[in-house]
């Protein structure tokens, strides 16, 4: 009997115009995503290589290592970024690395582009938490009141139909009703990838696939919430109501208000605040060491050359001494402040978990790596590049530049064979290895999970109202 | 119990939760080929009482019971001695008239039906061929009216209960009806039927009771109507006269 609600409900569901539009609009849209995400990761291609390029051009002719005075890296597109954007357009992809000193990333894909940051992309986040959370809502909303409007139910419950096996065939045939044609296009568009040009893993299949499911399963607490409603109403145009409104609530609002939220109990100190510390305790630090300065003697007055390294040398021990002390402070300021913020950043997921669809953006974003930690991941493996790069650059020039040193040169000898470019490509190649999928699992797996949750809170709640249900 | 009774109200009665007294202390029965015609003006509790069969209300004292069995107690056990007409057959108006005939006989456990049962038993109730193929969203009212009868034959009950089944239907349409319900009769079907049509009820019922404010103010055989004017014993039932 299961069989054929379930038979029932499919064929009534795939039969319907509200079907026809829906699943039209819902392909193309879903196609349309795969497009732009695949577009995009291309522009972004490009615009990376060219970077790289312009970045090597840069010092073309230079002749002196001492004159670069430091090196910029980027942050390589991820193809499954650009399907699930989630944080990749805000954050700087370019790092100015220096021997020494704090890394910041700059030049966002939406800092270059606001236009972009106005309307956000079409990714396949935007279509699972609108597009399809709208779907459930309005596939599901007279679930059951529809049937009773329509007077079927009467007749359905002339017979012996056990009402647990109706309400579980009313979820599941609609649920399948939606999801299965759903999946026509989401194959189409994996397999547009390829198609144009986006270099897809091993890894970034299997983390597609598993977003395209937290995004079924999205869609599937959004339906069966609906079927509850409507079996918690007497009518359909109050269950829409309902319905409009708690998807508004949980897909436009809460978002948005819970980082506000949590604003009202953990107060993060401004990157402004923070950075304008720092650049006080520095020229504290700068008057310190211009006393320092005029207090310099060379021990041997005679030798131009010498007093100039052993200039160079005190200016040296000076710099490594301030820079010590600064990173001391910095770090200390850094670490309070990204305390305060991890900590606003749990109570924003908690608040936003109110809403499945903010825990599926959260949950898709950890998998395609676009979460907040992709921002911390890059410039913790540009700190570890920059270790590399200053060994490098001591290598080259004798001494750790960048950072805050400054170095005095005398160029004398005016005969002498004329200098040789340097070869930039020497520089060690900075690769961003992307956060393993592996890293996103267990945060995809909790937020997921509550989405399940609140799939199986609302079927149960369907399942209670529905057995009390007046089917008159 | 009899076993000669399939469809049986002991002392039943209706409160609904505003207070209003709906069925008040109803007791008939209905036995293998027989129907029972319930007359009545409008709010007299004809269709509460169906609904207590049904399950769809539960009593506030007394039993409705189907080949035996309370409705109320064994809710699924005894709809499936029931088949249901109501008075405005709904179906699901995207699915064909024999669309709708499959899904509903199956919910009733006929699974054996091929498309040849439903095209007979379509023709049997008079809906045209061409119709049979047609999804219900263009049907009329008697048109579906139509198909609510087939899904009750096809379920193949020994009770079946309709509620004004002839309601919107053309002269021609209401009288071939009420042929096809005493064929039903004649294969050993218990009818209960509420309607509003004197008339027909005279010519077809083979028992026919008058509600009025929720009882059952009379209750007569065919042989005990001989030779009475139905519609004036009605008429003075309505007034009260009778009491
Ligand atoms: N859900 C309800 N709540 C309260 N009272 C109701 C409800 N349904 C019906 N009633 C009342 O019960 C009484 C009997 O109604 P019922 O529908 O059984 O009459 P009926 O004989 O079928 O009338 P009709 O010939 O008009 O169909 C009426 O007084 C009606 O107002
Ligand atoms: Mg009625």
């Amino acid at each position: 009997m299961l069989v054929h609600i379930i038979e029932k409900e499919l064929r009534d569901i795939v039969g319907s115009a509200k079907f026809a539009v829906n699943f039209s609009i819902g392909t193309a849209l879903i196609l349309l995503s795969f497009y732009t995400g695949a577009q995009n990761h291309r522009i972004a291609q490009e615009q990376h290589e060219a970077a790289l390029a312009a970045n090597v051009r840069q010092y073309e002719g230079v002749t002196d290592w001492m004159r670069v005075q430091s090196f910029r890296i980027f942050l390589p597109p991820q193809p499954v970024a650009a399907l699930v954007n989630g944080v990749s357009n805000d954050i700087g992809r370019t790092v100015e690395v220096r021997g020494r000193g704090e890394l910041r990333s700059q030049d966002s894909r939406y800092g270059d582009d606001p236009i972009f940051a106005m309307f956000r992309f079409l990714d396949l986040d935007f279509i699972v938490t609108v597009i399809l959370t709208l779907f459930a809502v309005l596939f599901g909303y007279d679930a059951v009141n529809g049937e009773k409007e329509r007077g079927t139910l009467r007749l359905t419950f002339a017979n012996a139909v056990p009402r647990t096996v109706f309400i579980t065939g009313k979820c599941a045939g609609t649920f399948l009703g939606l999801a299965v044609p759903l999946i026509i296009p989401f194959l189409l568009g994996a397999l547009l990838l390829p198609v144009f040009g986006v270099p897809m893993s091993g890894p970034d299949w299997t983390a597609l696939a598993l977003v395209t499911g937290a995004g079924l399963l999205t869609m599937g607490a959004y339906l069966l919430l609906s079927v509850w409603v409507s079996a918690r109403t007497e009518r359909s145009s109050t269950s829409f109501l309902v319905l409009l409104s708690v998807w508004i609530m949980t897909v436009i609002v809460l978002p948005r208000l819970s980082a506000a939220g949590a604003d009202l109990f953990v107060s993060v100190p401004s990157m402004d605040e923070v950075n304008s510390q720092k650049s006080r305790f520095m020229s504290q630090l700068w008057n310190e060491d211009r006393t320092k300065m005029n207090g310099f003697t060379p021990a041997n007055k005679g030798d131009v050359q010498e007093v100039m390294k052993e200039f160079n040398r005190y200016m040296q021990t000076l710099a490594d001494d301030r820079e010590k002390r600064f990173n001391e402070f910095a770090g200390r300021l850094n670490e309070e402040r990204a305390n305060r913020q991890m900590e606003h950043r749990r109570l924003t997921q908690y608040l936003s978990c109110l809403s499945p669809a903010a825990l599926f953006t959260l949950a898709a974003s950890e998998l395609a790596g676009t979460s907040l930690r992709l921002e911390e991941e890059y410039l913790a493996q540009a700190r570890e590049y920059q270790k590399e790069y200053a060994r490098f650059m001591k290598e080259k020039t004798g001494t750790n530049t960048g950072g805050f040193a400054m170095v005095f040169r005398m160029v004398t000898d005016d005969n002498a064979e004329k200098p040789k470019p340097i070869n930039i490509a020497e520089v060690p190649a900075f690769r961003f290895v992307p956060p393993a999928a592996e890293a996103g699992l267990p945060p995809f797996t909790i937020f997921s999970g509550t989405i399940a949750l609140y799939a199986l809170l609302s079927f149960a709640g369907a399942y209670r109202a529905f057995r009390t249900y007046d089917v008159r | 119990m009899s076993v000669h009774t399939m469809l049986e109200a002991v002392n039943l009665s209706k409160r609904y939760e505003d207070g209003a007294l709906a069925v008040d202390d109803v007791s008939f029965s209905v036995r293998p080929g027989e129907i029972f015609a319930m007359l009545g003006g409008n709010g007299a509790g004809k269709t509460t009482t169906i609904n207590i069969f049904l399950n769809f209300l539960e009593p506030t004292a007394g039993e409705a019971r189907i080949n035996g069995i309370a409705a109320h107690r064994a809710p699924l056990e005894a709809k499936r001695h029931v088949a249901f007409v109501s008075e405005n057959v709904m179906l699901y108006p995207t699915f064909t008239a024999v669309q709708n005939l499959d899904y509903f006989a199956r919910l009733g456990g006929k699974t054996q039906y091929t498309a040849d049962d439903y095209r007979r038993v379509l023709l049997r109730v008079g809906l045209q061929e061409e119709a049979h193929h047609k999804k219900l969203k263009g049907f009329s009212k008697g048109m579906r009216q139509k198909c609510g009868i087939a899904i009750a034959i096809l379920k193949d009950a020994p009770a079946i209960l309709l509620d004004e089944p002839t309601s919107g239907l053309d002269p021609k349409s209401g009288f071939e009806f009420m042929q096809l319900l005493g064929s039903l009769r004649d294969e050993g079907k218990a009818v209960l039927m509420s309607t509003h049509d004197i008339f027909r009820a005279k010519e077809t019922a083979d028992t026919i009771g008058i509600m009025r404010q929720g009882r059952l103010v009379m209750q007569r055989s065919r042989a005990g109507l001989a030779g009475e004017d139905l519609e004036r014993l009605y008429m003075e039932h309505m007034a009260g006269v009778h009491e």
